[in-house]
């Protein structure tokens, strides 16, 4: 592959990608694909894969043997799409090693297996197995940024290039200048995905006001918290969505400069991300003088080394400088000053995905998904024993109890549920009769929630919850930086109150400390994951507070978690 | 499978030097200081941890003090400064593991098998490191990585026994992904 170096080049391969894809799909071979990603190789879809090219071999089966990234469906991996000459192509949960030859087996006979399987890619029912789209799971997701998770080989620009790939970014390149683009991210009201749910557009403008120069855009890929995975999902499934994300977002800022943070314990995200930025600067899609139009940009990757700090925006730009990850005082903000000292715009991996999407459809479409005030689409990662766990895309303002009972197929039999945690470790939990709040930025927030980076923790009657807020505090008290006294004392102070409490030495007085301590560290802590590391602990002492009197009072555990009995073995 | 064993050489620093003249050429003063924790991550991949010798050498290569590298070696968790255990256990301890009794876990390994504050066992055949994030294959939740490439799913108390045995006698570890449905 030559570098393209106009947009008469580009188009061109874009259709010739476009009919080489399709040939691929209706040509006489089987094609069949495995999703390959962190979460399915922990389950052993490698063995699957190489199991699936041994016994095609066997059985001199013309067949094309793809991988694939994540779909969101972890709970069915090891998954496999097998598309037959005269099938459409029908996806297989639980494909474990042992289960390929029978599989292979059967549909050369006919047999379709249809107890495994997930749906067929198709809008009408085939041969008794129903729509993908209708499985339960997928039902009530509205997918954008997963549109081609699980479709498309995350390590194949071609792949992405077919299906619709760097369209936007070329049709903002060519067909609108650099405010334009702006308006059109303002029009959408894409907020910030990470969590604080400040407007991207916004940012981007102020960026954009400030005179100096060189400006970087830096993609915030650091995924620290106990309880998401969405970017790192986002990254092995689609890196190329997030990089034209960014190439738009140096656009939009003028700059030749981009940065892409990834945590380096993510470490296949890391890897297919630094190939899609390879393939790009085969392609000309990235380095100098983009298909003949002017603009240049470079991308760099860089990771960090586990700190959970590194998500707050300046640590992580002191980490990209090679500095410890530590925040600073703000102003001046990071658009302002940011990356060496310069005018930096950083936003999270699945906003920057966001993206494309609004440049192709315009800001006003994006505007009319979701609520008014919360636009578009949420990753949404869960964990717990509910039924389907994974990743799912849903539109803002579906009610947390259908995301819980519907989406992610509600509670495991034998488990009652008790509460979800919200926000990650940075706000509290929900009990059972105010399920029915909109999952959006302002409505968790209004109850003591967070919609944060979507990640929450659905936990049953075996979880006590002041040894879970004990949890969840000293998560913090462990992450925290070290930088300011009220997080780096405070935290540890919190999880010594809980720890007496978990012990049986637990004091009436202790539960006002709680207040008071917790106060303070919100009051005077530098950056903004300090001020929210007692939230967990405040939301759990609101929600479930005769738990904790239950501790003081009477010595009691109802989940029978905490170690009361031991209590003489504590000093 | 046959695991990986961390070997017990003296530190050959020839194959990082390559990876360094290779992989590691900033333009400029300020990109080697973006490059320092990247060159770590290579030291650390070759030799399970990051010796003085090799920290020298990248502070040497990038024109960096040794402090600098220092305090980013001592900043991040995944670093280590001392060498490893045999073995390597990247144990999940995010919210579905704690909930599922990644606890326990950790109980075990300090009671029993002397794992001191850096997460070393008493007898050297297994460092682990407690994850303080997500894994993100909770449904194996409680859930760890065996030497980079095998996942160890469910795990009770006593599976984790016995596989810290079968590491001492230098038996295969299978990987369990929870089965079929």
């Amino acid at each position: 592959m030559g570098v393209l170096t106009d947009r008469r080049a580009f188009e061109s391969y874009v259709t010739a990608a476009r009919s080489r894809w399709e040939r691929l799909w209706s040509g006489d071979q089987w094609v069949i694909s495995v999703g390959i990603s962190e979460c399915s190789i922990a389950k052993g879809a490698l063995e699957t894969y190489r199991h699936l090219e041994l016994v095609l071999a066997a059985g001199h089966i013309r067949a094309v043997l793809r991988r694939v990234g994540c779909a969101g469906w972890c709970f069915a991996e090891p998954f496999v799409e097998v598309k037959m000459p005269d099938s459409p192509p029908i996806v297989y949960g639980w494909v474990t090693t042992e289960r390929v030859p029978e599989l292979i087996d059967g549909l050369r006979r006919g047999d379709l297996h249809a107890d495994w399987a997930l749906g067929v890619r198709s809008v009408e029912p085939w041969r008794g197995i129903p729509p993908l789209g209708e499985h339960p799971f997928l039902r009530h997701q509205h997918r954008i940024l997963l549109e081609h998770a699980g479709v498309i080989d995350p390590e194949s620009i071609e792949d992405y290039i077919a299906v619709g790939g760097y369209g936007a970014f070329v049709k903002a390149l060519f067909e609108m200048t650099p405010e334009e683009v702006v308006e059109e991210v303002k029009a959408s009201n894409l907020r910030g995905r990470g969590g604080a749910g400040f407007p991207a557009g916004i940012k981007w403008e102020s960026g954009r006001r400030t005179p100096a120069r060189p400006k970087y855009v830096v993609v915030n890929s650091h995924e620290g918290e106990p309880n998401v995975f969405k970017d790192r999902r986002l990254l092995e499934t689609n890196p190329h969505l997030v990089l034209e994300g960014l190439l738009i977002g140096c656009y939009a800022l003028e700059t030749p400069y981009g940065y892409n943070f990834i945590g380096g314990e993510h470490a296949l995200a890391l890897r297919r991300f630094q190939r899609a930025v390879e393939q790009a600067y085969e392609f000309g899609l990235l380095g100098d003088n983009i298909l003949g139009s002017g603009f240049s940009c470079h991308v760099r990757v860089r990771t960090g080394g586990g700190a959970y700090i590194c998500g707050e925006g300046s640590a992580l730009m002191y980490a990209i400088m090679g500095q410890r990850g530590q925040p600073r005082t703000k102003p001046p903000r990071s658009v302002e000053e940011g990356l060496w000292r310069r005018p930096t715009v950083l936003n999270n991996t699945e906003t920057f995905a966001s993206v494309p999407a609004i440049i192709r459809n315009g800001g006003a479409w994006y505007a009319s998904l979701g609520t008014k005030e919360s636009t578009g689409t949420k990753l949404i990662t869960m964990q717990g024993p509910v039924r389907y766990l994974g990743v799912a895309e849903i539109e803002m303002g579906l009610p947390m109890r259908q995301l819980i009972f519907d989406v992610f197929g509600g509670m495991r039999p034998g488990y009652r549920f008790k509460g979800i945690q919200t926000g990650g470790v940075s706000a509290g939990p929900l009990r059972e009769e105010e399920l029915d709040v909109p999952v959006d930025f302002d409505s968790l927030t209004s109850l003591g929630g967070m919609l944060g980076s979507g990640g929450f923790v659905v936990f049953d009657d075996s979880v006590c919850a002041v040894d879970f807020a004990r949890y969840l505090v000293a998560f913090s008290r462990y992450e925290s930086c070290g930088k300011c006294t009220p997080c780096r004392l405070g935290t540890p102070a919190l999880v010594e109150i809980l720890d007496r409490i978990r012990y049986g030495f637990g004091r009436p007085e202790d539960l006002e400390i709680i207040q008071y301590a917790s106060k303070h560290i919100i009051e005077l802590s530098l950056c903004g994951l300090g001020q929210v590391a007692p939230m967990p602990l405040l939301g759990m002492l609101e929600r479930f507070r005769d738990e904790f009197v239950e501790h003081i009072t009477e010595r009691r555990c109802r989940a029978g978690v905490c170690p009361l009995e031991s209590a003489v073995a504590v000093r | 499978m046959e695991l990986p064993v961390v070997p017990r050489r003296p530190i050959d620093l020839d194959p990082l030097q390559r990876i360094l003249e290779e992989r590691y050429r900033p333009q400029d003063h300020q990109e080697a200081q973006e490059l320092i924790v990247g060159a770590c991550q290579e030291a650390q991949h070759l030799y399970g941890w990051v010796p003085p010798q090799a920290a020298h050498l990248i502070a040497e290569h990038l024109g960096v003090t040794i402090n600098r590298v220092y305090g980013l070696l001592t900043f991040y968790a995944d670093f280590r400064t001392q060498p490893p255990g045999r073995h390597y256990l990247w144990l999940c301890y995010g919210a579905a593991c704690y909930v599922a009794g990644a606890q326990r876990l950790i109980e075990v390994l300090r009671d029993e098998y002397g794992m001191d504050e850096k997460g070393d066992l008493a007898d050297g055949i297994l460092s682990v490191n407690v994850f303080n994030g997500c894994l993100g294959v909770c449904d194996l939740a409680p859930v760890g990585q065996l030497d980079h490439q095998t996942y160890v799913g469910h795990l009770t108390a006593e599976e984790l026994r016995a596989l810290i045995e079968r590491l001492r006698r230098n038996d295969g570890v299978e990987g369990s992904h929870g089965g079929s449905h």
